[in-house]
């Protein structure tokens, strides 16, 4: 009966509350009992209040239950509602804030777990404070009604300061133990200018480190839980499978840290493996294998660059095409009626089917070849997984190219080849599994083993070849003449000036089928080769 | 001719087209409609005031600052000497006494310096002497920088730092920390490097961690305590030091720069 009544008040307030935040695309709450990690707990506080699964909230009864007597319930759905509203439209807005702002907080606090609370407290400070000032709401009602810890005091307290409001926090607990000094730097943080919000949550983070260190102490000799969010926690099942994706691209970009990345993965790997990273065969998605954050790193990042392909006449793609009309007799297939030349009727004699031939636009017709990509992993090459590596990221990107065309990629990862320091991926199409073969790092000598790439050559008469190694390689004549034998499209990019890039520049320069690009500082690997790769696939581009 | 002539007639049935368009019930609806009657609610809230007033007193600090650079530091080069710190001190002095702020701009203004949208240039000397400045002529007695993410290790920091008042620095400090102590309390809960307490009359220096070479060189008087390790003293003249709470300076023998 009492779920009845909280569903009508839901159903009556959501179109006021849709209009209020300029009509949010967010589903009807529902409500119901919320997963409370804390449920201990729930005996001395309200517990959670509000859950948020996606875009889906879900409003606690048994929370409403404890705080009625404190609030009409109504007004305590408005409030929630009004905070949940918030985190979408305004804090965090996506996936990638959220992890910049995590990010941030760990600089400060050092450790996962604290990390989270630092952030869950800022994303929640700046998404009541723009309600209260941009939204007529019952959020400071609601806080005023709130079981307090130390931190929610402190932050009550800092909410009485910046929104003007008493919260019912005494001014004589307000100076216990310095607290007032952690509001009086508190105050001073712009919360509203999102533009700041990453110096913001450094200082945030520092203002309150000292006491949540004191707070998670004294829990820890109490042996307690941390308490539970009333106004609901903030983690990855906020986000869609796709929000994760695009903030992970996001980050990926915007910090180019692999060492960052790969911290903020792994503090993330639980949620992530909910929300189905954790590939089959590696980091698909699916449960069981860890994620491979370095892997990952290189397939957002990669995501970020798109090189457009320029496609080569392919003399067979096993396809047919309409070439001449037939009548059509019983029997033959319906699919290959051609209604227009048959006046609408089915019927022998009247009716015509398409005769399909194969190979009439012999040599015609365009396709994009599948590629062989030769990556070199000696230890003249940064390793990967240590740090930003272009020569992967470059490959990375052309693997994509090439895969987004429906072509196969194979890969061949080599260091000193004839003794073992290689591996060879033949041509699939699983992005996972290339890019784990792309990440491996040898570091040891520089020699291909061309017996190895024979295999992968033969018979292939349109295929891309894109090597990328500094050229310091031991057996290079016999890759120069390797090399002089075979027609296909060669991409090869060399790191720095040295005479055995020299060598290969004057032994390649009479090929038209091959081009090289000459990378002086690895940095600018990516601008080069990619720009480069893109002037050569796509030539048309350049004019432009 | 005939063409023109024709559309010139067309438009007033245009118009009585869209008249009795809009007069039917089933007519399109301004999809805007609703919004008519929306007020837009914006309060006005204290943060705004408190940020408002923060920002005009983080610029006048920062005008400060860059004063100081055009005056002391014209070619962006500033020589560590005791009479450009003097002259720059005096300098800082000029513009902080006309500016009303509080302990925490200091802590603003010294993450402000990392950021080169904000302050264009950071050269240690003189940032050094002005944020020492900035402490010095602060209202509160107690002083907390936390400084442990700053990139920069800033140096002089608590130079002149005068009798009633105490300097918490959370994070390490630079060179010549402290020198010139004027009675205060300076309390380092990090590591400190070269010259620190160089040439103070009195009061009392905290490192918590560890400490570099010429250590209370020409030291007038007060006390230096280290949590860590001393790399080196320097000529001390009078006072005492302190090394993981044992008296090494009087007392045990300690020669001037001695690597240990």
């Amino acid at each position: 009966m009492e779920e009845k009544n909280i569903k009508a008040i839901v159903e009556e307030i959501w179109p006021r509350l849709k209009k209020k935040h300029l009509y949010p695309e967010l589903p009807m709450p529902k409500t119901g009992k919320a997963v409370d990690p804390n449920q201990e707990e729930e005996a001395q506080n309200e517990g959670v209040g509000l859950e948020m699964k996606q875009k889906q909230m879900t409003i606690n009864l048994a929370f409403l239950s404890a705080i009625k007597e404190k609030m009409p319930e109504e007004k305590v759905i408005e409030a929630l509602l009004d905070h949940g509203i918030t985190h979408y439209t305004f804090c965090p807005w996506d996936f990638h804030t959220h992890l910049m702002l995590y990010a941030e907080a760990k600089k400060v606090m050092g450790d996962k777990e604290s990390a989270k609370q630092v952030s869950n407290y800022f994303i929640d400070v700046i998404a009541d404070t723009h309600c209260v000032k941009k939204r007529s709401t019952e959020i400071p009602e609601l806080h005023r009604n709130l079981k307090k810890r130390k931190v929610e005091e402190v932050i009550a307290s800092l909410y009485q300061r910046i929104w003007g409001i008493d919260l019912g926090i005494e001014s004589s607990r307000k100076g216990e133990e310095g607290h007032e000094e952690i509001v009086r730097r508190l105050v001073r943080i712009p919360y509203l200018d999102r533009s700041k919000w990453s110096e913001s949550i450094r200082k945030f983070a520092r203002s309150l480190k000292p006491l949540m260190i004191a707070e998670q102490k004294e829990q820890e000799a109490r042996g307690e839980k941390g308490k539970s969010n009333p106004q609901g926690e903030h983690d990855l099942t906020h986000y869609s499978s796709e929000e994760i994706d695009n903030g992970l691209r996001d980050y990926a970009k915007k910090t180019k840290a692999l060492s960052e990345f790969r911290e903020v993965v792994e503090d993330f790997s639980d949620e992530l493996k909910e929300a189905g990273y954790g590939m089959e065969g590696g980091m698909g998605r699916g449960y069981g294998t860890p994620i491979d954050a370095d892997v990952l790193f290189y397939m957002k990042l990669s995501e970020n660059y798109s090189i457009p392909i320029r496609k080569v006449p392919i003399e067979k793609k096993g396809s047919l095409h309409p070439h001449s009309h037939s009548p059509w007799e019983v029997g033959s297939p319906f699919q290959d009626v051609d209604v227009w030349t048959s006046f609408g009727k089915i019927m022998p004699g009247i009716t015509q089917i398409w005769k399909k031939k194969e190979g009439k636009g012999r040599g015609k017709m365009e396709g994009t070849p599948d590629c062989l990509i030769i990556i070199d992993s000696s230890g003249s090459m940064i390793n990967p997984r240590k740090s930003l590596s272009y020569a992967v990221l470059g490959a990375a990107c052309a693997t994509n190219a090439y895969l987004r065309n429906n072509s196969k990629v194979a890969v061949y990862n080599f260091s000193d080849a004839p003794m073992g320091g290689r591996d060879i991926l033949d041509y699939n199409d699983n992005r996972e599994e290339i890019y784990h073969v792309l990440c491996k790092y040898f570091g040891g000598g520089t020699a291909l083993d061309l017996e190895d790439l024979i295999p992968l050559i033969k018979g292939r008469k349109h295929l891309d070849l894109f090597i990328i190694t500094d050229m310091k390689i031991t057996n290079l004549e016999a890759l120069i003449s390797f090399l002089g034998q075979i027609q296909n499209r060669i991409t090869a990019v060399h790191i720095g000036e040295n005479p055995y890039a020299a060598r290969f520049e004057k032994a390649v320069e009479k090929r038209k089928n091959i081009r090289l690009f000459t990378v002086k500082r690895k940095e600018d690997i990516p601008h080069i080769v990619l720009g480069s790769i893109r002037e050569y696939f796509n030539p048309t581009h350049g004019s432009r | 001719m005939r063409r023109s002539i024709e559309m010139k007639t067309v438009h007033p049935q245009k118009k009585s087209l869209i008249d009795s368009v809009d007069s039917r019930p089933w007519a399109t609806k301004n999809p805007f409609e609703e919004f008519k009657t929306f007020t837009f609610q914006k309060t006005d809230i204290p943060l705004d005031q408190i940020i408002q007033s923060n920002e005009i007193v983080m610029d006048r600090i920062r005008w400060g600052y860059e004063k100081l650079l055009e005056e002391e530091a014209k070619e962006l080069v500033w020589m560590v000497q005791y009479n450009t710190i003097i002259k720059a001190y005096e300098v800082a002095e000029k513009y902080i006494k006309e500016i009303d702020y509080s302990a925490e701009d200091i802590e603003d203004f010294c993450f402000a310096l990392e950021n080169t949208h904000r302050v264009p240039y950071l050269i240690p000397g003189p940032a050094g002497v002005y944020i020492s400045a900035l402490c010095n002529y602060a209202k509160e007695e107690e002083i907390v920088l936390k400084l442990s993410e700053l990139k920069t290790e800033i140096n002089l920091i608590g130079f002149r730092l005068p009798k009633g008042k105490r300097l918490s620095v959370e994070g390490d400090t630079g060179d010549f920390t402290g020198i010139g102590l004027e009675g205060g309390e300076l309390v380092v809960e990090g590591n400190a490097k070269n010259w620190t307490g160089a040439g103070m009359r009195s009061g009392k220096i905290v490192v918590k961690k560890n400490i570099g070479l010429h250590t209370g060189e020409w030291m007038m008087g007060g006390e230096i305590y280290v949590g860590g390790r001393v790399r080196g003293l320097g000529n001390i003249v009078e006072g005492r030091v302190f090394e993981r709470e044992k008296l090494i300076y009087p007392g045990k023998v300690r020669y001037p720069n001695l690597y240990y």
